[in-house]
């Protein structure tokens, strides 16, 4: 019985084929261009249409202006430009309240609460001045900027603009070998890389979105947007007068941001002709026509889709990361702690690239959040110079004034070429661990998560050293 | 010698051995080009991938109904004819072929063996030519390499996720795995008489050179191919209304299926990329040349034949243009555009 129905069932599949055989190439197309013809009579017996034409043509003069070849790309650049400044700005006074509440009130509260129970020394500062605080750090930075950004990234998306951005930005990254939706997944980079990251996913070729995937990290993320500030306000609008000094330090940053933008585009292009290659494939973009935002729709998803999601995956790496960067402190071997002979043998390699152990330390050990680099470099100068103040080994900080933080990297012998160098190296080095985390989800290779996470270090590497090195040549010597 | 002097070096000296050791790796690690790929090819030329091109080799003759030699063997695998005198012993030993004077066939396991192999590298040209944006001169040569180093599972996943094709994109047909194959039919274009009508069902991929030209006239299988002159040198054609004129010996790398009852296509398709913004047209035909998902993609939003599309927004940077189609609206780039035929009204009044 058996045997006879397997016999049938293998002579049926046969006919199957060969009846596909004779079927030919475009057997296919035949079937769609049916269901068309069936659905579009179907159609026009049911559906009467009334009054649509009006309102489609007023999109359509709303798309002939962004999309127009002198309004097109400033109107672009304006809007996104907003953007950028309505998170930077007004993040700044939520970010600040939080770590009042989280740093400043919260944390000595604990302290005093483990104090009270006689918690042994090295259990409260693992637990307090590590994995707490450093939570509450990545709380206090990262939430009112995304809480900011991405409901306003929403709202443009829903709006319908943001098809129109990819469909003016096309064209560059067609010659780059990349897809024009890269344009979308790019500009949500600079919000947060792993939200940028799963933006990709509107891209349909497996190819350009492995491309996206890659270049992702050269969007200077929100994380980085104040390190960027911080150190171009110190150092480079030292350099010019007061006046002139908000400028020329925007300016540099701004300039930081572009390069990212040249590099994202060049990368692509390298490596849709090396290991990506293939011709610029399929690319179909619908403009959808523009609606009004639905605002409280948009808020709750991007809240919880996008914020608490890149929030909560950035916490549960902070965690353990802050337990690190405590031990890292406090553990001695001889006189040192294990951060001080990591500095004092890394320095040597660090000084060629214009760089120093310290900031080579803080990257390493601050891989879960770029916002926990500047307090993670300042305990770690405070540390190893043996300055006074600081909040203590491994106990991360920032300073209300910039001035204050200025004498602190001075000090740990910064420069105007380290602080150059750490502005392109925060552009240019391995993606945070939850952008490494995403990009891992997002493409189910060990491969593409190591090349996305090590190629941006080495160009940073490549980068800081000749600047370095050009400079020495030129300046100094 | 102490770390620090590493330090005293003189920035110039620095920046030139950076410039060096970057070469030497971009020397090292270049793909295709670079020392690694080129000790993976090394690596390559093993004995399995010269007995299985021979026998997809061997496997061809047969299917054309030509008899195969050791010559034309030692000529398509590339290696001198003593090495394939070796090779064709092993084959022999191993019970995959048989030897009659001068002619060689296949066993049954021998012909079962390439059809395998066959069966893989057809899905995988399938699979560059759907899937990938691997250009179309590279898909035989990819999946020359990629058939004798993949599973036979992973091929058949992969045929699975594709929905079991049954012809390769130059229109041969891939054999089940079961190893079947549908008899051979089509005629050669060069044997074709003027007035005749058909459909080109394959190009011969191999040799490349010939493939490249063909593929840069434009030639591709699905194509309507109308003779308007024969001569011993040279046959004129139209294919798909574009006139073509090729010698015997590129003519014969095209099999055609004749069409009977089929009005020739004597005018050229016009191109969607050629209408201005504003104008009004139908969709004729989507070109065979555009294929897997992108063929998928564009259909699926309404662009099939019958249709009405008009240009309507150019972008910023002038490439995507916004087709208004099926009550929205779709950028589509210029080379894409070229790949869809279309019919203008005929102008019997002007613009409302």
């Amino acid at each position: 019985m058996q045997n006879t129905t397997n016999k049938e069932r293998e002579e049926l599949l046969n006919e199957a084929n060969s009846a596909r055989w004779e079927l030919g190439l475009d057997f296919h197309d035949t079937v769609i261009e049916s269901i068309y013809s069936n659905a579009s009579q179907i159609a026009r017996k049911t559906v009467t249409q009334k009054g649509e034409k009006e309102a489609y043509s007023a999109d359509l003069k709303i798309d002939k202006i962004v999309t127009s070849r002198w309004l097109g790309f400033p109107l672009m650049f304006l809007m996104l430009a907003t953007v950028f400044w309505l998170t930077v700005a007004g993040a700044n006074y939520p970010s600040g309240l939080l770590a009042s509440l989280l740093v400043d009130y919260m944390h000595p509260i604990l302290k005093s609460a483990a104090a009270s129970i006689n918690m042994p020394w090295w259990l409260d500062g693992v637990l307090i001045d590590g994995a707490y605080l450093s939570m509450a750090w990545v709380i206090a930075v990262m939430l009112p900027p995304m809480a900011i950004f991405f409901p306003l990234f929403t709202l443009l998306e829903d709006l319908g603009y943001l098809p129109r951005v990819a469909f003016n930005m096309d064209n560059l990254f067609r010659k780059a070998g990349a897809h024009g939706k890269q344009a979308l997944s790019m500009s949500m980079g600079f919000g947060c890389n792993a939200a940028g990251v799963i933006a990709t996913r509107v891209i349909d070729s497996p190819r350009e979105r492995l491309v996206a995937i890659i270049t992702n990290n050269f969007s200077l993320c929100n994380g980085r947007w104040p390190t960027q500030i911080l150190i171009a306000s110190i150092f480079i609008g030292g350099l010019v007068p007061a006046q002139l000094a908000g400028v020329v330090s925007a300016g540099a940053v701004v300039g930081i941001a572009v390069f990212g933008i040249f590099l994202s585009l060049v990368v692509s292009w390298g490596l849709s002709k090396s290991v990506l290659r293939g011709e610029a494939s399929a690319f179909s973009l619908e403009l959808p026509p523009y609606r009004p935002p639905r605002i409280w729709q948009t808020l709750y998803t991007s809240l919880i889709d996008r914020t608490i999601f890149v929030l909560w995956r950035a916490i549960i790496f902070a965690i353990p990361a802050g337990i690190v960067i405590w031990l890292v402190a406090n553990i001695h071997i001889g006189e040192l702690s294990l951060a001080e002979h990591f500095i004092q043998w890394s320095d040597p390699f660090a000084i060629i690239f214009g760089l120093n152990g310290v900031i080579l330390l803080a990257y390493i050990i601050a891989i879960p959040a770029n916002e926990i680099v500047i307090p993670t470099i300042l305990m770690l100068t405070v540390l190893s110079t043996k300055l006074t103040g600081g909040a203590g080994d491994g106990v991360m900080f920032e300073l209300d004034s910039v001035g204050d933080t200025a004498n602190i990297l001075h000090a740990g012998g910064w420069t105007l070429l380290t602080a150059v160098n750490l502005m392109l190296f925060s552009l240019l080095h391995n993606p945070c661990s939850t952008t490494i985390y995403t990009i891992f989800k997002e493409t189910k290779s060990w491969k593409w998560t190591l090349v996305s996470t090590f190629l941006p270090i080495v160009m940073g590497l490549v980068i800081c050293f000749f600047t370095t090195q050009i400079w020495m040549l030129f300046v100094v010597g | 010698m102490n770390i620090l002097s590493i330090l005293q070096i003189q920035p110039g000296t620095m920046i030139l051995s950076g410039i060096l050791i970057i070469g030497i790796l971009f020397w090292i690690f270049w793909p295709e080009k670079g020392l690694i790929a080129l000790l993976s090819k090394v690596n390559m030329n093993n004995q399995r991938v010269h007995l299985e091109d021979a026998l997809k080799y061997l496997f061809d003759c047969e299917y054309r109904n030509s008899t195969c030699d050791m010559n034309g063997i030692a000529g398509n695998l590339n290696i001198t004819g003593d090495q394939a005198s070796k090779l064709l012993e092993r084959l022999l030993s191993m019970g995959l072929i048989a030897i009659n004077h001068q002619s060689i066939t296949l066993t049954d396991t021998g012909r079962s063996y390439s059809l395998r192999v066959i069966r893989v590298h057809r899905i995988w040209e399938r699979y560059l030519a759907d899937e990938t944006s691997v250009s179309q001169a590279d898909w035989h040569n990819h999946a020359d390499k990629i058939e004798h180093q993949v599973t036979p599972e992973d091929t058949e996943k992969l045929a699975a996720q594709m929905g079991h094709p049954v012809f390769d994109p130059h229109g041969d047909p891939i054999p089940t795995a079961e190893g079947n194959l549908p008899n051979h039919k089509g005629k050669s274009l060069s044997q074709l008489k003027e007035g005749n009508i058909g459909r080109i069902i394959h190009i011969e991929d191999e040799p490349r050179n010939i493939y490249e030209q063909l593929v840069v006239l434009g030639l591709y299988p699905g194509m309507q191919v109308y003779v308007t002159d024969v001569n011993e040198k040279k046959i004129t054609f139209a294919a798909d209304g574009d006139e073509c004129t090729l010698t015997p010996l590129f003519a014969a790398h095209i099999t055609v299926e004749l069409l009977s009852g089929k009005v020739p296509l004597t005018q050229k398709y016009e191109l969607l990329s050629e209408l201005a913004v504003g104008e009004k047209a139908k969709v004729a035909a989507i070109s065979p040349n555009c294929r897997g998902q992108q063929r998928r993609r564009l259909m699926d939003l309404g662009i099939v034949p019958g249709s009405l599309i008009s240009p309507e927004i150019r972008s910023a940077s002038g490439d995507p243009v916004g087709y208004r189609v099926m009550g929205t609206t779709i950028g589509i780039r210029q080379k894409e555009a070229e790949l869809i035929f279309i019919d203008r009204p005929k102008e019997t009044s002007t613009k409302q």
